[in-house]
């Protein structure tokens, strides 16, 4: 039997139906020429593959990471002078951090989730983007004063906002260390932002009382919303005592 | 984690690294802008891809009217020999890439390279299925001509 190359191409690639695929295996099994025009097809993939992989294991540069992070960066701007900046992005949930969570996180939330750490951390429910599993516990249940060292989640800082919520900031440290700040809502804890955390060596396990390693996009999302000052530890204990509750 | 998979892309677009790093910052600040446009349904990384390669148009037609207005044709660069190893490879991929017509270079990059189905890299790319395999299967014929015997000699 005679295949197109669009076949034997499809074939090659996977993407022939399972009878159509029986039908180019069999020949196979009896014509080396068709069996060589595949293994041609597989040869350039690899080839194509061996040269671009290693750019997957180059660190980005770090103008890259700022311009996911929301930070302006310079660009390098040597050739490309047509394309003009766009102002800077505008925090605005939950798309914006999805997209920078997928970016430099590996997390994908709610529908666009591709690879959900185990007990996802965050869900989409209209429009917002919620702690849930690990995450919604710690934030509900654990004092910054008081945790388990190891635990997935540090919490760092609890405050009120100035409408008068509750919200915390924390790092999550299933998969790569993400940070970020969530506020009680009347069901749930809201993200307000989402980053990428710097390398968390293993003293960052213990309590800070002030935002000192937070990413910057996170000390300022909590500059804007604190009303007063962060919680001391008795604070946080009569807040969960609460509910989080305002 | 996206953003090493569209520096990956960029480079098979635009061969040089700086070039492609630029067109990742422009595609991540488009995407943070546009953020509303994406469909929940549609994969983050299709619609990355997307922008990717439409900031690399963009950059080509800018080019264009540059070298219209200013200069004439640049020739390629050449690619030092001195190189060796996985670097050498990659810059003689990345030279047979830059010799393909765009179209079939973005189809290449995305079914070979990236490893999206035909029905994704269509996507991608706003064009019928039929339309993204003939310029695939053109890109690759060209490919296998320029890298032939080495492709050959690697089994």
């Amino acid at each position: 039997m005679n295949f197109s190359d669009e076949t034997v191409m499809a074939y090659a690639d996977g993407e022939l139906d399972a009878a159509s695929r029986a039908a180019v295996e069999a020949a196979m099994a009896t014509d080396p020429q068709l069996a060589q025009r595949v293994a041609r097809h597989r040869a350039l993939r690899e080839r194509l593959r061996a040269a671009l992989d290693p750019v997957l294991d180059e660190p980005p540069p770090e103008r890259l990471l700022e311009g996911v992070r929301g930070a302006p960066a310079p660009r390098h701007a040597a050739n490309v002078v047509a394309l003009k900046r766009k102002a800077a992005p505008r925090w605005s949930w939950p798309q914006w951090g999805a997209i920078a969570a997928s970016l430099v996180g590996g997390v994908l939330l709610g529908p666009l989730l591709l690879r959900a750490p185990a007990g996802a951390a965050l869900v989409t429910r209209d429009g917002q983007v919620l702690a849930s599993g690990v995450l919604a516990r710690a934030l509900t249940e654990q004092l910054a004063s008081d945790q388990p060292r190891g635990a997935p989640v540090q919490i760092g800082v609890s405050f009120r906002a100035r409408n008068g919520d509750y919200c915390r900031t924390f790092v999550l440290r299933e998969q790569s260390a993400l940070a970020g700040l969530a506020c009680r809502g009347r069901e749930a804890w809201r993200l307000e932002v989402l980053a990428q955390a710097p390398a968390q060596p293993a003293a960052a396990a213990d309590y800070r009382p002030a935002g000192s390693a937070l990413p910057a996009s996170v000390a300022r999302t909590l500059d804007e919303l604190i009303a007063g000052e962060p919680l001391d530890a008795a604070g946080e204990t009569g807040a969960r005592a609460r509910g989080w509750k305002p | 984690m996206l953003l090493p998979r569209l520096r990956r892309f960029a480079r098979a677009l635009a061969r040089d690294v700086h070039d492609a790093d630029d067109l990742v910052q422009i595609a991540v600040e488009r995407a943070l802008t546009r953020s509303a446009q994406l469909r929940p349904d549609a994969p983050l990384s299709s619609w990355m891809f997307g922008i990717v390669r439409n900031a690399w148009l963009d950059e080509l037609r800018a080019r264009g009217r540059r070298t219209r207005l200013f200069a004439p044709e640049e020739s390629a660069e050449r690619i030092g020999d001195g190189s060796q190893g996985a670097h050498a490879d990659l810059l003689a991929v990345q030279d047979a890439l830059a010799r393909l017509p765009e179209e079939q270079r973005a189809a290449v990059a995305l079914v070979l390279i990236e490893g999206l189905s035909y029905k994704e890299a269509a996507h991608v790319m706003e064009v019928p299925i039929g339309t993204l395999t003939s310029r695939l299967a053109r890109g690759r014929e060209a490919l296998q001509e320029m890298l032939g015997e080495s492709t050959g000699a690697l089994r």
